[in-house]
């Protein structure tokens, strides 16, 4: 039996990583000059051929690809902390409110700093972000004290999200700058302009959340039983939960503070990669649902560039088609299992 | 014999309102406790200050020498394990799963199971006879294979006390049995201490050592079944008036 369940992850794992293979292959090549995959290897080993490909691939694709992978497992890693915490299947940073919270400050401190005409820099951008999320996750949290019922919670999730919007949608139509047009595309999702800086920045700060998360698979297993037992086997909810929610909040944060609010991945990839795996095992969960996003971000990068070239679509787009089926698909299971 | 838990003018309850004042228990290693009283009256409450659940409003709990306050989280784990009414939210779990999770205070910082965590897994599925269910979702099998699953689960711990929360209530007479029987075998194989509240008072009568009754905001009796369970005492614990009384000895019910 246990090793037919290894057997199992092997196979998911490779699974993840082949896909993931592909799909960044897919991403660097295919866009509204096609690459061939020679011309890639050539200009990724050093080998100029032609100018303009070369530039392309580095300056365009691949940063793009990489921030991708990086945001997409960050983004499906985020919606795993937060559904093990409300012990809710469909919460998700953005169905919860955070990423708009995180967006409005994002708006703001961009705004503000546009007027006095200062660029913002990726650190103050995530700062903003993070204070942003904070103060929508504080608020969801006095919610759960009112509230029992996990629908009604979402219901006021994206209702804090819509209010956040309007004010963002408000700063957005009256700042006046040639900046705006970027302001707009990434206030609804979106990966494109990342440079190399931003990469290294995200890069820095989700891999120390990663690991992070990753250290605490231990307690969030006992956590995933529920409180009274987590307490009875030891662990300190209270210390847990202050974590959780921190780290959570990071990753949205990071998340919109270089590509805006991306609906449903947060809730779609942790809940295919469950089924995929069988197992509610954080120590497996964790870095798979973190590839599980990376594929499922790819695979919808891929399509907003390309569906309707040269249009690009917004990623949420992309993502709420694949992802809010997803939705719906639990929330149909759940009741029926409540009624039987 | 050793006192393995004792409580120093405890008084217990929610939000600073006590509900319980002033309980002075010693349990001795081993024994068999069962706690009765009406709804409402704080079984549930009481089994929570003494696995640490909740913090008492006064006083003190001590588990052997210690004050319970002041152990650590994982030392408490290794010495008292909870079957509470709490249902288990985690999802994707079979049932071996859920025994495995018993083993949380033993194993290292990823929690990965040794092989001396899985011969003790694969004992204790044993004793409590569930091997069977290995494979099952959890979510998916009866209350009675349920609870033997979280019984399973408690002794994992290899606790040397075991607080349970009306763990009969939802089986039928042969799980219930069967549960007991188990109870009966670990207290009498590795002197397992038992603390648990029942609303069944035949079966409080038969298997404790001694019984703690609780009424109105006291323990009212502590003692052993034959002080307990006189007909006047056990009417005037559960207030069962003259007409009720009547009724029930009508149809010939008993009360215990």
């Amino acid at each position: 039996m246990g090793k037919k369940r290894t057997l199992r992850y092997i196979i998911a794992f490779a699974v993840l990583v082949l896909g993931i293979c592909v799909f960044f292959v897919l991403n660097v090549c295919i866009g509204s000059v096609k690459i061939s995959l020679k011309d890639v290897l050539a200009a990724v080993s050093g080998r100029t051929i032609d100018e303009t490909i070369n530039t392309i691939i580095w300056n365009i694709r691949l940063p793009r690809t990489v921030a991708v992978f990086i945001l997409g497992g960050a983004l499906a890693l985020s919606g795993y902390l937060l559904q093990t915490f409300f012990h809710n299947p469909i919460a998700g940073p953005f169905v919860l409110g955070i990423s708009s919270g995180a967006k409005m400050c994002v708006a703001l401190a961009m705004v503000f700093l546009l007027s006095r005409s200062l660029k913002a820099s990726s650190l103050t951008l995530i700062m903003a972000a993070f204070v942003g999320a904070m103060l929508c996750m504080g608020f969801v949290l006095l919610m759960t004290r009112r509230i029992d019922s996990m629908a009604r919670l979402i219901v006021c999730g994206v209702m804090i999200g819509y209010i956040c919007s309007a004010i963002t949608e408000l700063v957005v139509t009256f700042a006046s700058d040639a900046d705006i047009v970027n302001l707009h595309n990434w206030s609804r999702g979106s990966f494109s302009g990342m440079t190399w800086d931003n990469v290294k920045v995200m890069a820095v700060v989700i891999a120390v959340s990663f690991i992070l998360v990753f250290l605490l698979s231990k307690p969030l297993d006992a956590y995933n039983l529920g409180e009274s037992f987590a307490k009875g086997m030891g662990v300190n909810v209270k210390v847990l939960r202050v974590f959780i929610v921190l780290l959570s909040s990071l990753l949205s944060a990071c998340i919109v503070a270089f590509a805006g609010p991306i609906s449903f991945v947060g809730i779609a990839a942790p809940h295919l990669i469950k089924k995929l795996f069988n197992s509610s095992k954080p120590l497996l969960l964790i870095p798979a649902s973190f590839l599980g996003g990376s594929l499922f971000c790819l695979f919808c990068d891929l399509l907003a560039r390309n569906l309707f070239a040269p249009t690009e679509l917004n990623i949420s787009t992309v993502t709420a088609v694949f992802g809010a089926p997803i939705v719906i698909i639990i929330l149909l299971n759940r009741k029926e299992r409540g009624q039987s | 014999m050793t006192d393995i838990i004792k409580t120093e003018k405890l008084t217990i309850g929610y939000n600073g309102k006590p509900l319980i004042k002033d309980i002075n228990i010693a349990i001795k290693k081993g024994e068999i406790i069962t706690i009765i009283g009406p709804n409402g009256a704080g079984k549930s409450t009481l089994l929570k200050n003494l696995a640490r659940q909740l913090d008492p409003i006064e006083g003190c709990v001590y588990l052997e020498d210690f004050k319970l306050s002041e152990m650590s989280g994982s030392e408490l784990s290794k010495k008292v394990a909870i079957l509470f009414t709490d249902r288990i939210k985690g999802e994707m779990m079979n049932c071996y799963d859920v025994v495995a999770t018993g083993r949380y205070p033993y194993t290292g910082y990823f929690g990965v199971l040794s092989s001396k965590d899985k011969e003790i897994i694969e004992n204790t599925m044993k004793l409590v006879k569930v091997e069977g269910l290995r494979e099952k979702d959890f979510k998916k099998i009866s209350d009675g294979q349920r609870q033997r699953i979280m019984l399973a689960r408690a002794l994992c711990q290899e606790p040397e006390i075991v607080l349970l929360d009306e763990p009969t209530s939802f089986l039928d007479i042969r799980h219930k049995l069967e549960f007991l029987s188990i109870l009966e075998k670990m207290k009498e194989d590795k002197k397992l201490t038992v603390i648990m509240s029942v609303h069944e008072l035949d079966i409080a009568q038969k298997i404790s050592d001694r019984i703690l009754c609780l009424k109105g905001d006291t323990v009212d009796k502590f003692g052993t079944p034959e002080e307990v369970f006189t007909e006047e005492y056990i009417r005037e614990l559960f207030d069962v008036a003259e007409d009720i009384n009547k009724y029930a000895e009508e149809k010939n019910i008993k009360l215990f």
